[in-house]
């Protein structure tokens, strides 16, 4: 019979299953009318058409049929979708409960995993990835000096090659300097003297970054002009501070080391500049060192930031830095011949050094998931396989592979969504740890949270953690063959090769990572050590340091800056416990003047034409004071005969370094920028290294004057205690209250606590990485054991047989030994790789070690064959212990 | 009556539906036949709503579609009632008697209202 229902013209609107489900039925029920027709005596021929119209519009029928019947289908595949995942979860929770240690286990190996990866994504979020307080941050360049001779990339900058190239250049739209320095003043609230930080900045800085003021407005140029009212800037959390964020600050007057100044902005809340943090902002006039021939040239001392031309690359507005730079070396080779210009990204600028600590721990952290991912991915392998019976079973009872997969999948994704919320909590316990332990260490624009964005990467880590380690498992049941596995099962046989040489595969990776990350925390450990013992050249045990601002109005000369720290010494020596004073521009490890100098009568040395060396101003005391070894000659004794000049001190590396023949002592060098400078002292002294930065194992050169003959640095006190050095800040506070109650005190702190802080940036990665380390060592510990055990007893009808049939059980034990030791070694020799890379990237973070350094290597191989031998052995032990009796039967 | 015109409302071919169904699986074609056969021939079902009705209550999950053979060995789509439509089966059909019982009740008084005395 021909079809009776006509097919419909155009375009088939949806898809054919439905349509053809309607077909069917409605050619039924009209084949039944004819037929019925046709039985009360009717022609066929009549039959048919009164069928078909009997039945009306058949096409709207038909398309009306269809259409309800793809609606229903969509809504019965959701729901049957639906009740599979919800089938699923039951199983997936039911079955994590029936197994509780191995859910346990999961779910605590991936917390551990997410939560180290989270926190530490926390960090390097933070700092290298959050949006700068900046307009359009990307287009704004920092400009640094470059010493051609490699010594610094980020070295000052002076007025005359800043205003050069400003003038000269055409990479960007706009370029501002500031004082290269922040430098502290004494502001005079209303609650007593208080220390700022300040900056002195062109008022093009603030249109450069993009900035606009939260109050009042930015400097501008009108306030550099000679003559111009004294103005200040403040920021944000100053003017909360100090004023209470009183909103009618702008046009109060202020008192400013002693200098009167009216407020005429607050800068916006968050906004760090260039330099860090700072209180207030002071608008810097060039004109007066660009008019002074020696200053122009001879003293670096600003930094610069720049704002890119639209379409200028970082790369281009590079070389043509460089090219002027290099011109204006060829046009004053004596002021500009060793120095070059940097141009940098403003985020690498304030990034600085933490880059790579950062990136190397982020690293750490994920290989420190791996770990778990691949102890997990080991352990559902296991589980799977001791389960295979049940999935045959299913299979054979008809349960789709996919269906199967699904299961097994959702399985893992329970466990990894568990384990990452609980990784999430530990990211925040690790984070608030972080947060004590660091933040001295991270550039002022990091605030360390968890956010959307961490959270958002744990809960994708775990979702891929699930995805990766539900694969494997899912992947060995989905092959397996039903009936043969059934027959295996029953009769007991070994597990299939591909099975083991997973696990083995895992295994060997696990060791290599763990090598990898113990060798690189090994590394780490030793440079640290080797910093620390380095001799810091002084005893900072029970030594106060205490800075004291002293404004330069009330002590305009020399003699009163020379009068106020005798009589302070004087004071503070009579206080009780005390064992010594003395004064000094700069607290060790503070120290950040430099000078240049060049030795008189010597000829001048190719390429270090004037070195510059680290510049400090001391009083007679304070080589005793600090227990600084005098190595030769003599130091500033109080015995120096009057009117003499007092001379000069060098640090032994600096004596070393200039004075290759030895003889420093008695030579006459020449101060300052200035070849015709009058100030030509003799060197009287070589005293013992001291390490201004406790954080590089080398020391660097370093200048000793009197201070009685340079009282112009800053005005410091370091005080020796018999008693516990915090003890003595109030006294001091007294005594200096006594002298000038106005005088603020900054930075009272014991010398070990400033040393201790000064050596956070470089302990933080040894710690974090050690304790990455362990972690690692400990999940994979557990994951080789694990695996080394499921092994073995996969094995255990086999050995029985073997037992059986005459083997030893010394046999047995080499057996499983080989089989564990091989994939050990592989482990091994993969984790030489590991070493290798992971030292490429620790290279710039180590010092005084070797990038292979035998001990470090040396324990971390050492500490993993303990642990997988011992791993390996309870295996051994219990396969040698099986009575084949009872397993065979 | 009711043959002329489209005429058998939405709700009732439902109910009848769900009364030839309560007998047991069927395919369209015999719920048609059986509901013409039922009510005396008096009530004919238009076949263009019938299928259209059938997926709708499908939708609606008071019926289960499902293929089987006929008495006369063809393919046919068989429906049976569900546990919802077992449900309503009951609930129309008392439904259904209230309101018949209640129209009959007012046509056939033969007292004439107030009004009209």
């Amino acid at each position: 019979m021909r079809d009776p229902i006509p097919s419909k013209r155009g375009k088939r609107l949806v898809d054919p299953e439905p349509r053809a489900e309607v077909d069917d039925e409605l050619t039924f029920h009209i084949e039944q009318r004819i037929r019925d027709y046709i039985a009360r005596g009717m022609d066929p021929v009549d039959a048919r058409a009164a069928a078909l119209e009997r039945l009306g519009d058949l096409s709207g029928v038909r398309d009306e049929c269809t259409e309800l019947l793809a609606a229903e289908r969509r809504a019965a595949a959701h729901r049957d979708w639906l009740g599979d995942l919800r089938q699923d979860l039951r199983f997936g929770i039911r079955g994590a409960a029936r197994a509780p240690l191995f859910s346990l286990l999961a779910i605590l190996t991936l917390a551990l995993g997410i939560g180290a990866n989270t926190a530490i994504f926390g960090v390097v979020k933070s700092v290298l990835l959050d949006a700068l307080p900046y307009a359009d941050a990307d287009r704004v360049v920092r400009l640094y000096g470059r010493l051609v001779d490699g010594t610094s990339d980020r070295a000052p900058l002076s007025a005359g090659t800043v205003a050069d190239i400003a003038a000269r250049q055409r990479s960007f739209s706009g370029i501002a300097a500031f004082r290269g320095l922040p430098y502290n003043l004494a502001y005079l609230g209303e609650d007593g003297p208080r220390v700022v930080t300040t900056v002195d900045v062109e008022p093009a800085l603030f249109s450069i970054l993009g900035v606009r003021p939260a109050l009042g407005r930015t400097l501008s140029d009108a306030d550099t002009a000679a003559g111009a009212p004294a103005v200040v800037m403040l920021t944000h959390s100053t003017w909360e501070r100090l004023f209470a964020s009183d909103p009618s600050v702008i046009g109060r007057a202020v008192r400013i080391d002693g200098v009167s100044r009216t407020v005429t902005g607050v800068l916006p809340r968050g906004f760090i500049g260039p330099l860090g943090e700072a209180g207030f902002y002071l608008p810097l006039e060039l004109r007066s060192a660009l008019s002074d021939p020696v200053r122009i040239r001879g003293r670096h001392w600003l930094g610069a930031v720049a704002r890119l031309e639209p379409g200028v690359a970082v790369d281009a507005a590079q070389r043509e830095a460089s090219a002027l730079a290099a011109d204006l070396a060829r046009q004053y080779p004596e002021d500009n011949g060793r120095f070059g210009v940097t141009v940098m990204p403003v985020r690498d600028a304030l990034i600085g050094s933490t880059r790579t600590p950062l990136l190397v721990l982020m690293g750490s952290a994920g290989l420190v998931l791996l770990i778990a991912c691949a102890n997990l991915a080991g352990a559902l392998l296991s589980r799977a396989i001791s389960r295979r019976k049940e999935f045959v079973i299913r299979v054979a009872l008809g349960a789709g592979r996919g269906r199967l997969i699904r299961q097994l999948l959702t399985e893992s994704i329970v466990l990894a969504l568990t384990g990452g919320a609980a990784g999430f909590l530990l990211a925040g316990l690790g984070l608030s740890v972080v947060r004590t332990l660091a933040l001295p260490a991270l550039p002022d624009h990091a605030e360390l949270s968890l956010d959307a964005g961490a959270m958002l990467f744990t809960m994708l880590l775990a979702l891929c953690t699930g995805l990766a380690f539900g694969v494997a498992p899912a992947l060995s049941v989905s092959r397996a063959d039903p009936q043969g596995a059934l027959r295996d099962e029953s009769r007991g046989m070994s597990e299939g090769r591909r099975s083991r040489r997973s696990r083995g595969v895992l295994v060997a990776g696990q060791i290599a990572l763990c090598v990898s990350l113990l060798a690189g925390a090994g590394l780490l450990a030793r440079s640290l050590w080797a910093i620390v013992d380095a001799p810091l050249g002084f005893t900072p045990e029970r030594v106060l340091g205490v800075a004291v601002q002293l404004p330069p109005g009330d002590y305009a000369t020399g003699q009163s800056r020379v009068r106020f720290m005798k009589d302070l010494e004087a004071r503070v020596r009579a206080l009780p416990g005390v064992v010594a004073v003395a004064s000094t521009s700069d607290v060790p490890m503070r120290v950040m003047n430099r000078v240049g100098f060049t030795i008189v009568g010597a000829p001048p040395l190719p390429n270090d034409a004037s070195p510059f060396v680290l510049y400090t101003g001391v009083s007679d005391d304070y080589f005793r004071t600090l227990g600084i070894a005098l190595l030769s000659g003599r130091t500033f004794a109080a015995d120096t005969r009057p009117r003499e000049q007092p001379g000069v001190i060098v640090s032994e590396s600096m004596a070393r370094r200039y004075w290759p023949d030895g003889k420093a002592i008695g030579s006459r060098i020449r101060m300052g920028p200035d070849p015709a400078s009058p100030w030509t002292p003799e060197v009287v002294g070589i005293v013992a290294d001291v390490r201004n930065d406790p954080a590089r194992a080398e020391p660097e050169p370093q200048l000793y004057v009197s201070n009685r003959e340079d009282p112009w640095g800053g005005s410091a006190f370091v005080i020796r205690t018999r008693v516990d050095p915090n003890s003595l800040i109030d006294p001091v506070r007294r005594e200096l209250a006594a002298i000038d109650p106005r005088l603020p005190i900054d930075d009272a702190s014991s010398l070990s606590a400033m040393l201790s802080e000064r050596l956070v940036g470089r302990r933080l990665p040894v710690v974090l990485m050690t304790a990455f380390g362990t972690l690692a060592l400990l999940l994979a510990s557990v994951g080789v054991y694990a695996m080394f055990a499921a092994m073995a007893a996969a094995r255990e009808h086999e050995f029985s047989v073997r037992l059986a049939l005459g083997s030893s059980r010394r046999g047995i034990a080499a057996l499983v030994l080989r089989q564990g030791g091989v994939w050990m070694a592989l482990g091994l020799a993969g984790g030489a790789v590991g070493v290798v890379i992971v030292t490429r990237a620790l290279r710039g973070l180590l010092y005084g070690v070797s990038q292979f350094d035998p001990v470090a290597l040396g324990i971390a191989v050492m500490t993993l064959l303990v642990c997988g031998t011992v791993a390996l052995l309870i295996p051994v032990r219990r396969a040698t212990r099986v009575d084949p009796m009872t397993v065979l039967r | 009556m009711f043959a002329n015109d489209s005429g058998l409302l939405q709700g009732t071919l439902e109910l009848l539906v769900l009364k030839t169904l309560s007998w047991g699986p069927m395919h369209g074609y015999g719920i048609a036949s059986w509901i013409e056969s039922a009510t005396g021939d008096v009530l004919r079902v238009e076949e263009g709503s019938l299928y259209p009705a059938l997926y709708r209550m499908t939708r609606k999950g008071w019926i289960k579609g499902e293929w089987g053979v006929s008495d006369n060995n063809r393919r046919a789509k068989f429906y049976r009632l569900t546990a919802e439509g077992k449900r309503q089966y009951r609930d129309q059909t008392s439904g259904w008697r209230r309101f018949s019982g209640a129209v009959s009740q007012a046509i056939a008084t033969t007292s004439a209202p107030s009004w009209a005395r």
